[in-house]
């Protein structure tokens, strides 16, 4: 460029403005802040055991893209239409449009996936043939023993999955009740793991049908027998009540108690709203005894809001001290008032007696719930500190000595060493089983791999991560709300679960959460604000001043064009959703 | 086409006949009845343009400022406040040469809030560069939004279309609208010489140091004075195919032929008042002539001497008020008779501010206070509560 110089007025353009392009000029070389996009962890991933990729699921839903939706949530968990149901989903607790409104309602959305799914009869993708010549046992096929086994078969193992009943499920199958979990989608997932080649033998209970013998001759066991021997009372006349898995795993057989009259449900967690949600519908009067308080009932609050809906009593700080037969065939309970001891930690409270006369009632039955242990058969060496060893936030594995020390190697998973027992913590459970029997089938040290496939810090991990896709160059930061640029969201409301009538739900096991439709899951779906995920919204487009953000609306990729962007970082500020990052520029 | 149409929608219908394809605006009272029926127009169907939203009368500003670059045919409307908030935007659009054309309904400034007819607040806006054109009627209103376009687009710099609140943004003419097929032949579309081009990129409106400023300011300058050169060409121009003609002073002798002892000047629809009330001066023998000026930039200080210079007497009416001096037409044409060895006495009266009715008792105290013996001052209030 030569220097312009002036001689007269008529030299000059009418305004200032450069006489040539300027595109020699790389501004670009101001910068000291470098903007870049990046995609980060949206705190539902990573408050979902299962890891799943919830916010991307959003985006695929709301551009109507059900079907990968569904393979999207399957790469980390085979069961979206069990978790659309009994989740406890702490995905929505965690989610930032919750400081916002309400959070996204991402249990419906996951039910509305699955029911498509099976709906449009969608298969996923053909596994692999098992090629690795290892062979592993799952014992137990409830969600845990179900995930892990569908995972190490999709790692190319030959997996058999032996259980005591004769359907696969589980606790899924033979004790949450229809009106939660029907039989139909359950069946339809569990078929899913069967016909990507896991084999099935039913009918074998460990320690009766199932020995290790024959468990030793593979080269890897995976217990996960799950919680279903009952916790005893410790009562007199505890013979006079009735088991509530029991009950309800006959309910589930289709082989329902005749029952009438009053009916004391003993306990404060889902079983005993399972129970009395139950006996409610087969013609009972059902009261529930918590010896805490109701806000300190493990049971979902959605749950305990249902049962409570559909009429039935609880009653609250009564633990049984007594059962007795009356001479009508009746029961007399006696219960013995509690008083909160003291609260610490946020724990539930310890209760003792609050030194109140004792109650008694008539009841026509006793029903327990108040937990269960592990099923009968599982190692004893599993379940000891000494015995065994923690691998994985949910996963213990046999210290090989004694008789084990012969033994392939064996782990526990599922109910028998979650802390927290639910179903999408089980198939938390069974991820990782699959992930260490995996690699020690290939004797391979997991070391960091930890760190590089979980899926933020409360110990969700993603199988997509460990196979290195796209969420293996995701930030390992997640998305808060003062992280959001939360203007150019709209307040919008949650969708309400349409459900049955209150009237079928007190007579009947219909389900009672009805599908949503298609549009309500869209509309649903667009409340998002896909946390740390570029969504192409341009809105960095619009903004920089510098029209240095390049688009390739074909490609639906963006470039930052670092020859002309000065970093003054407004795209990362305008960003609704976190998913930029600005750097101090290399030097 | 003869219809019966609003002041404001009079605006709106010209933007639409002059075929304009950005349009960016804020509501404002009294300004929103433009806007509201553009963004009607456009939302129709009708007018084949973008209406962009914004969150300020600045950003309006500042969007069509950015269409104009690009080479795009732009207008805005406002209004007192709403102009106010525009005022750094206005210096930039007459700066970087853009042939932006805004309809400014005058409006008093607060507080106290007022939402009526005041010429402060585009009198405020004198020295951005911009050239402020002050209507009538409705039919001026039409005219004079194509003929604004037709100036802006031959000396490049933007115009101000004003027209005062309620008495003529709210009133509903008669009123003929051309035809598109007519409007096209006279203001057929701009044809910028430089635009910005994204694929051809150009520094615009970069630093201009003390070598070069005060030259761009003299094409400014230049161009202000051709515009003035260039109005009565473009004036018989509208002339000739709409046969209606706005000189931007315009003489009427209440007398053909003679001069009448004094001439009144007024502005925007003071005039209207004016023309009824020295009519009727005249038919009980008082004869005042009557001298309308449509320009505050360019201000057409030649013609203003050759029109009113040979009178003895010159009353101005001003709705505005310059705080610590007087009223700001009667202010310019001051200076511009100063020039002159033999020049009128010129009193220069304040009415009708902030909405006040200046009515046909209003103008008969001005003549009568103008041709008595009273000392013509340096502001004299008219209809003031004293």
């Amino acid at each position: 460029m030569s220097p312009v110089t002036l001689r007269t007025s008529r030299d000059l353009p009418p305004t200032s403005r450069s006489l040539d392009t300027m595109e020699w000029n790389h501004t670009g070389s101001w910068r000291f802040l470098r903007p870049r996009y990046q995609d980060k962890v949206a705190p539902c991933a990573e408050a979902c055991p299962a890891g799943e990729d919830i916010a991307r699921v959003q985006m695929l839903l709301a551009q109507g893209a059900f079907d990968r939706a569904w393979l999207r949530i399957r790469e980390e968990n085979p069961f979206p239409g069990v978790c659309g149901r009994v989740c406890s989903h702490p995905c929505e607790a965690a989610c930032n449009r919750g400081e916002f409104d309400a959070p996204v309602s991402i249990n419906s959305l996951e039910r509305f996936v699955a029911d498509h799914a099976r709906r449009q009869g969608l298969a996923p993708p053909p596994a692999e043939p098992a090629d690795s010549g290892r062979h592993v046992a799952v014992v137990g096929a409830g969600p845990a023993g179900l995930t892990a086994a569908h995972f190490l078969r999709r790692a190319g193992h030959d997996v058999t999955v032996f259980d005591a009943r004769e359907e696969p499920g589980g606790l899924l199958r033979y004790a949450i009740p229809a009106y939660r979990m029907p039989a139909e989608p359950l069946a339809w997932e569990t078929g899913l793991v069967m016909s990507g080649g896991v084999r099935f033998q039913p009918g074998r209970r460990l320690g009766e049908d199932l020995g290790w013998d024959e468990l030793s001759r593979f080269d890897a066991v995976l217990v996960a027998v799950g919680h279903w021997a009952p916790a005893p009372l410790g009562v007199d006349g505890e013979d006079l009540a009735v088991d509530g898995l029991a009950l309800l795993e006959d309910v589930r057989r289709g082989r329902p108690p005749e029952v009438g009259g009053r009916v004391a449900v003993i306990g404060g967690g889902n079983t005993a709203v399972d129970v009395a949600r139950t006996l409610l519908r087969l013609g009972a009067e059902p009261v529930v005894y918590y010896r805490r308080r109701l806000r300190d009932m493990p049971a979902l609050p959605g749950e305990v809001a249902e049962l409570r809906e559909e009429g039935i009593e609880i009653q609250t700080l009564l633990a049984p001290a007594r059962i007795a037969a009356r001479d009508d065939g009746g029961l007399d309970l006696a219960l013995t008032p509690m008083a909160v001891l003291d609260e610490d930690g946020g724990q539930r409270p310890r209760v003792v007696p609050s030194g109140h006369p004792e109650i008694a009632v008539a009841v026509s039955a006793v029903v327990t719930a108040i937990g269960a242990r592990p099923s009968p058969g599982t190692p004893a060496a599993g379940l000891d500190p000494d015995g065994s060893e923690a691998v994985a936030l949910h996963l213990r594995r046999i210290r090989p000595r004694g008789e084990w020390a012969e033994r392939p190697p064996v782990f526990l998973a599922g109910d028998l060493v979650n802390q927290n027992r639910t179903v999408v913590a089980a198939i938390a459970s069974g991820k990782e089983a699959a992930v260490v029997i995996d690699a020690a089938l290939r004797d391979r040290a997991l070391g960091d791999a930890w760190s590089a496939i979980r899926v933020g810090r409360k110990g969700a991990v993603s199988l997509n991560r460990l196979a290195g896709g796209d969420r293996a160059f995701r930030l390992d930061h997640v998305v808060r709300y003062d992280d959001l640029n939360t203007i150019y969201f709209q307040y919008l409301e949650r969708k309400k679960r349409p459900r049955i009538t209150l009237d079928e739900r007190r007579t009947g096991f219909d389900e009672v959460h009805l599908r949503i439709s298609a549009s309500l899951a869209l509309s649903e779906a667009e409340r998002c604000f896909h946390c740390g995920q570029c969504d192409h919204c341009d809105n960095c487009y619009l903004f920089c001043p510098e029209v240095s953000v390049r688009r390739d609306p074909r490609a639906e990729t963006r470039q930052i064009d670092y020859d002309y962007c000065k970093g003054c970082g407004v795209c990362v500020v305008e960003c609704p959703r976190s998913a930029m990052v600005l750097e101090e520029e290399p030097r | 086409m003869r219809r019966v149409v609003e002041g404001s929608h009079a605006v709106s219908h010209a933007v639409d006949l002059a075929r304009v394809r950005v349009i960016s605006a804020y509501p404002i009272t009294p300004q929103t009845h433009i806007v509201e029926r553009l963004a009607e127009l456009v939302a129709d169907g009708v007018l084949d343009a973008r209406f962009i939203r914004v969150e300020s009368e600045h950003s309006a500003m500042a969007a069509v400022i950015g269409a104009a670059s690009a080479g795009v045919r732009s207008f805005t409307a406002s209004s007192s406040h709403g102009l106010a908030l525009m005022h750094e935007m206005l210096h930039w659009a007459a700066g970087a040469r853009l042939p932006i054309v805004m309809a400014e309904v005058n409006r008093a400034m607060g507080p106290g809030w007022n939402i009526w007819a005041d010429q402060t607040d585009s009198l405020s806006q004198r020295d951005t560069g911009w050239l402020q054109f002050y209507c009538e009627d409705v039919q001026d209103v039409i005219d004079t939004i194509l003929i604004a376009y037709r100036v802006a687009e031959r000396v490049s710099l933007p115009v101000m279309v004003v027209l005062d609140a309620f008495f003529l943004s709210h009133t509903y003419e008669p009123a003929d609208l051309p035809e598109h097929a007519d409007v096209d032949e006279f203001l057929p579309p701009w044809e910028p010489v430089e635009v910005l081009d994204p694929a051809e990129p150009r520094a615009f409106n970069q630093l201009a140091s003390p070598e070069f400023y005060m030259e761009f300011r003299h094409k400014m300058q230049q161009a202000m004075d051709e515009a003035l050169a260039a109005y009565p060409e473009i004036d018989r121009a509208f002339a000739a195919r709409f046969g209606r003609t706005h000189p931007l002073v315009e003489h009427i002798p209440a007398e053909d032929g003679a001069r009448a002892p004094l001439a009144l000047v007024t502005t925007g629809t003071i005039t209207s008042t004016a023309r009824a009330a020295l009519a009727e001066l005249r038919d009980r023998g008082t004869p005042v002539d009557l001298v309308k000026l449509r320009a505050l930039r360019p201000f057409p200080q030649d013609e203003i001497r050759r029109v009113l210079g040979p009178y003895g007497r010159v009353a101005v009416i001003d709705r505005n008020l310059s705080f610590g001096y007087g009223g700001i037409f009667a202010q310019e044409i001051r200076a511009a008779l100063s020039s002159l060895a033999d020049r009128p006495v010129v009193y220069p009266f304040v009415a009708g501010l902030g909405g006040r009715d200046v009515t046909p008792d209003t103008v008969r105290a001005v003549v009568d206070r103008a041709l008595d013996d009273e000392p013509p001052g340096d502001i004299l209030w008219a209809g003031l509560k004293e």
